[in-house]
């Protein structure tokens, strides 16, 4: 039994391996592209909307806000990265209701680079706001000591990111497989069922944590602004 | 744990590109949209807020038009009902007095109009009593009574008072006409000559004397002489008669009608 879908090679061209981690992805890529812009061709911006503008209003609407809440002072700048790592991964992990979907969340390699872009997002976005040498001293504090702790933090929790989301969905996805071979008549649905859940639960973690690191990045920066001094972030999730 | 970095890299750009899709496609035309459907419900609240605003400003400047006005009527309606009260009474008061007067006139032609008719009957009784006497009178003394007529003539010449004697002497004296005697039957000729003699005697003249017969005299002789008269009649007693009666209702008329002659 295959863990990754990494594993399930689709096409091979020159040493280059087409694997089911990618076909899927590119599907769910092409499924939340499709229907996005299907439904944006035909916005409206009168009063009457169609209930389906309606529900893409909704879900960006609600990241917005679970982006405010956790803080951060721009919503829009972090919308496209957020809103995307949540539906691309809310999407992957919901579509395993689909027989012979693997989803690509349950490869390493998926969350690993879903991780690596958080790890990149976070400077980046703090050095947008605050410039390299304001992003620079933020890992010598509180002291210039806590530097290798600042910097094993910061790789851990992407490592932990990665893991996290991997573990759950491929757990989900080698549960069910197991079920499946043991008691398949009932249980299966369950655990699907129950999978479902979890992945859209991981969906919303990995996304609110990515959040809450860049949050956390440019928090140090608004601690030094006196005006901002009674803000504090209203949510700090860690862990699953 | 496997990961095929080859695969990672490939994941990282799909992501990439994801993100630039789903920009593209779903965030910025969704926000964009909603941007400017909030935009124009804001426009359009701001519109309606500042029409509301003029409404309730014209609504407010109609309301004190109103009010004033309402004031202006009010105060209209109190001066023309005082007016009218006014007119009203003094209306009123002129009917009243109007009516007051026409009563009192009226009153006082009816008080007028009674002792005028009181009096007439009591003149006309009176003189419809004196009437029936002196017909009485020429009934029964026609004829025969002449001589005591005549009698009687004679002794209240003979009487005279000297101022009137006189007077008539004079008259007599310059007179260019005859005496003139009148009686209210024919006097018979021994009557007339005791008169005329009487006269000649009395007041010493010789003048004519003509007898003329007057019917109103009733009884009794008048001597006209120029401008003085003696005489001696029934007529003139019951002339005297009438006059007292005359004299006795108007003094004895109503008190109203003095006081409407003073």
């Amino acid at each position: 039994m295959e863990i990754s879908p990494d594993a399930w090679v689709l096409y091979e061209w020159q040493g280059l391996r087409l694997n089911a981690t990618i076909v899927f992805t590119w599907g769910v890529m092409a499924l939340l592209v499709l229907v996005s812009w299907i439904i944006t061709a035909r916005l409206s911006e009168g009063e009457t909307v169609s209930r389906w503008q309606v529900m893409l209003e909704v879900v960006v609407t609600t990241i917005r806000d679970q982006i405010d809440e956790v803080g951060a002072a721009d919503p829009a700048r972090y919308l496209p990265f957020i809103g995307t790592l949540f539906l691309f991964i809310a999407t992957a992990n919901l579509l395993t209701i689909l027989p012979g979907y693997q989803p690509p969340t349950g490869s390493l390699s998926t969350t690993a680079a879903l991780a690596i872009c958080v790890l990149i997002a976070v400077p980046l976005f703090s050095i947008t706001r605050r410039g390299l040498g304001g992003y620079l001293k933020s890992y010598l504090q509180p002291s210039p000591f806590m530097l290798p702790f600042n910097l094993i933090s910061e790789l851990s929790r992407t490592i932990a990111l990665a893991v996290r989301l991997y573990g759950n969905v491929m757990s989900g996805t080698v549960i069910v497989g197991i079920l499946i071979s043991v008691a398949p008549f009932f249980f299966p649905i369950l655990m699907q069922l129950l999978g479902l859940l979890t992945g859209l639960i991981q969906a919303y973690i990995f996304a609110v944590l990515a959040m809450v690191y860049i949050a956390s990045a440019s928090r140090a920066q608004r601690k030094t602004d006196p005006a901002a001094d009674t803000e504090t972030p209203r949510t700090s999730r860690e862990g699953d | 744990m496997q990961i095929d970095w080859l695969t990672v890299a490939a994941q990282i750009v799909n992501f990439l590109v994801l993100i630039w899709l789903l920009q593209r496609f779903l965030y910025r035309p969704i926000t964009n949209a909603m941007a400017q459907r909030e935009t124009r419900i804001e426009e359009r609240l701001s519109d309606a807020k500042s029409q509301r605003k003029d409404a309730e400003e014209e609504a407010e400047k109609l309301r004190k038009k109103r009010e004033e006005l309402e004031e202006a009527e009010q105060d209209m309606l109190e001066e023309a009902r005082t007016e009218a009260n006014e007119l009203k009474q003094q209306l009123e008061q002129d009917v009243r007095d109007e009516v007051e007067q026409k009563r009192k006139n009226w009153q006082e032609t009816l008080e007028d109009q009674r002792a005028d008719f009181m009096q007439n009957m009591q003149r006309k009784a009176g003189h419809k009593v004196l009437d029936i006497a002196g017909r009485l009178m020429a009934e029964f003394t026609s004829g025969a009574i002449d001589d005591q007529v005549a009698d009687g003539f004679v002794a209240k010449l003979t009487d005279l008072d000297p101022e009137t004697c006189k007077k008539m002497t004079r008259a007599a004296n310059n007179a260019d006409s005859p005496a003139l005697v009148e009686s209210a039957t024919k006097l018979d000729t021994a009557a007339r000559q005791k008169i005329t003699r009487t006269l000649h005697e009395e007041f010493e003249t010789d003048i004519e004397v003509e007898y003329w017969e007057d019917e109103e005299m009733l009884l009794g002789v008048r001597l006209s002489i120029g401008e003085q008269t003696v005489e001696w009649s029934a007529a003139r007693h019951l002339k005297r008669l009438n006059r007292e009666l005359d004299t006795l209702l108007e003094s004895a008329g109503p008190a109203k009608r003095k006081e409407a002659t003073d």
